[in-house]
């Protein structure tokens, strides 16, 4: 594969995938397990990780590139949760590699840093907090690995218009180069972004709401030596008071992000002149490389059902959400993987459908949840009244000086995975377990994720020293004893470890890494329920 | 929330907020008490006292939250 370089003139130069004439043209008839629609960050992720659990499925996407053609990087910063699941992928080392990491991040008002934060302390994870990375490249590295794939079949240039709902399966209507047909799964997962056609063929029902506020994106390239950091201006002079963003990723590009009045003409404030003075005023230089530009407003979205009948919703399809804490992609992604192994565990029978209702009521909560969070950051960057700009000036200024009022200075509440607390599958617990590092039963260096690769949808069962091991039913899940022998379990070790557990506990950890129960000297019965229950039998019954 | 006396110089607190506006815009008074809120807000630091006053300040202004 070539490495795209930022093209003269703007822009990115993108790989192009070929298309090739569905089986369905072809006169074969099919039946897929599962089909997903739409190759950006979710619908990608969703694949990738169904075909690496060995379950078949067929992508369809209506370009034949990454990215959005034309535009640039969209999403940038990728957060450790997501890391974590791009590691079990196996396309981690890749970004790492491209990416830039990074954990600090500072809170500007004016030249004043009010206040900064390094989000490496006390992270137990093998990922670090954050690697900024511009989407494309993630895209375009998850379908390399789905091409390396055998569960895994990509239809580029295959439009969607249409779907119709059946008993037993979906059947999608298709257009393609060659014409249209018909395409049947048992499983639709639908991430074909804000606009999606099949939302809007089913009818369903979301509320949405678009905001007065506008920004412009300025993806540049200069040569002033700035620090690998996350700065944020609450308001910035040079910006007429407003807000400001400044970010690097790969390439040597930086995005800038200048928050502008509101209601501002999107063709004024993105006018070449206009922008070049903007960047003059922030970084002291004319010497600057324009990448892309990109003026924006942004809009809430939420859909009431992230499931309907054979469908799901991931990603923008189902949420959407100002940009600022980067909540928009790494819950996509999150979503994805949610989806995927329950998909995954109910195809292998390891489940009961039920398990699939889970999906709606976990990730609709967490979509609930980041656009309440992210909501409130606006309130603060963009206040709607003078009393509320008064107030906001309030906390900035006490912020100053006291190390309490910083707490209440919001640009920006960065992605965290989302607690499972209330979920019908936990028993106890329902917070993401960091990726420790360990060194795996065969004493190689790896990390938890390692345990959780490979076909079907495993659990993963950690034994502390003191308790019995459990007999479970083989392929349902892997059992290891933490750091000592425990019968004839294999032993991983790792001094991390003991920050997730304690003597005479069980953990019961799901395929996404999410804590389904922590159990204190269980009988055998106790961690058989969990299980059950974390693979959606209550529900079930 | 306390709704007793409990201010231990009533008279002295209340001269002392007049002599610190003493001279003052309303902007300024403004800006004075929204700053006093904050201070004590985080003085207080109890998340439930603090969302019963500021429902309390809400309804002696203009009622409940909503209502207009």
């Amino acid at each position: 594969m070539t490495e795209p370089v930022p093209a003269a003139g703007g822009g990115y130069a993108l790989p192009v995938f070929p298309y090739r004439r569905p089986a369905e043209l072809q006169g074969e008839r099919r039946r897929h397990k599962v089909a997903v629609v739409g190759g950006g960050l979710s619908g990608l992720t969703a694949a990738c990780d169904l075909a690496g659990r060995g379950i078949p499925v067929v992508l369809v996407d209506e370009d034949d590139t990454v990215g959005v053609r034309g535009a640039s990087s969209r999403g940038i910063v990728y957060a450790q949760k997501t890391l974590e699941i791009f590691d079990r992928l196996g396309i981690y080392p890749r970004i790492a590699e491209k990416g830039v990491t990074w954990s600090v991040g500072k809170v500007l008002a004016d030249d004043d840093v009010l206040y900064s934060f390094d989000a490496a302390r006390g992270s137990l994870s093998k990922q670090p907090p954050f690697i900024n990375l511009q989407q494309f490249y993630i895209e375009w590295y998850l379908v390399d690995r789905l091409m390396e794939l055998p569960a895994a079949e990509l239809r580029w240039r295959n439009r969607v218009t249409g779907i119709a709902l059946h008993e037993d399966h979906a059947a999608l209507a298709v257009e393609t180069p060659d014409g249209a047909y018909t395409l049947e799964a048992e499983w639709v997962i639908d991430a074909s972004g804000l606009a999606s056609r099949i939302r809007g063929a089913l009818g369903a029902r979301m509320t949405a709401e678009q905001g007065e506020d506008r920004w412009c994106i300025s993806d540049v390239r200069f040569k002033k030596p700035l620090p690998a950091e996350r700065w944020t201006w609450a308001k910035a002079a040079f910006n007429d008071g407003r807000a400001v963003w400044q970010h690097p990723m790969a390439d040597g590009v930086w995005r800038l992000d200048y928050q502008m009045g509101p209601n501002a003409d999107p063709q004024l404030i993105a006018d070449p002149e206009t922008v070049r003075d903007r960047l003059r005023r922030h970084l002291g230089t004319s010497e600057v490389e324009i990448v892309w530009v990109g003026p924006y407003g942004y809009r809430t979205q939420l859909m009431e059902h992230f499931r309907q009948g054979r469908v799901f919703f991931v990603g923008d399809v189902a949420h959407v959400m100002n940009p600022f804490g980067a909540r928009g992609g790494n819950s996509g992604v999150q979503d994805a993987e949610n989806i995927a192994w329950k998909l995954a565990a109910v195809l292998r029978g390891a489940a009961p459908e039920a398990l699939l209702d889970s999906y709606d009521e976990e990730r609709r909560a967490a979509g609930a949840h980041n656009i309440h969070v992210t909501t409130r950051t606006i309130r603060f960057l963009a206040p709607r009244s003078p009393f509320e700009h008064r107030f906001r000036d309030a906390v900035l200024d006490l912020a100053r000086r006291y190390p309490f009022a910083r707490a209440l200075v919001n640009t920006g509440r960065l992605s965290v995975p989302f607690e499972y607390r209330a979920s019908s599958l936990t028993t106890g617990g329902g917070g993401a377990v960091p990726n420790l590092p360990i060194t795996l039963p065969d004493g190689g260096d790896g990390a938890l994720s390692d345990l959780l690769r490979g076909d079907g949808a495993s659990f993963l069962v950690l034994c502390f020293p003191g308790v019995a091991a459990p007999e479970l039913p083989a392929g349902l899940a892997r059992c290891f004893a933490c750091n000592g022998a425990i019968g004839g379990l294999p032993v991983i070790r790792g001094a991390a470890l003991k920050r997730i557990g304690s003597a005479g506990e069980v953990l019961v950890i799901r395929p996404d890494q999410h804590l389904a129960a922590r159990l204190v000297n269980p009988a055998a019965s106790a961690v058989r329920a969990a299980l059950d229950k974390a693979l959606g039998k209550e529900i079930a019954r | 929330m306390k709704t007793d006396p409990n201010i231990p110089d009533a008279d002295g607190f209340y001269e002392a907020i007049i002599a610190a506006n003493e001279g003052l815009s309303d902007a300024e008074s403004d800006a004075f008490l929204l700053r006093f809120a904050l201070l004590l807000a985080n003085e207080i630091g109890d998340q439930q006292l603090l969302l019963e006053a500021i429902r309390t300040a809400r309804e002696l202004v203009a009622g409940a939250a909503g209502s207009r």
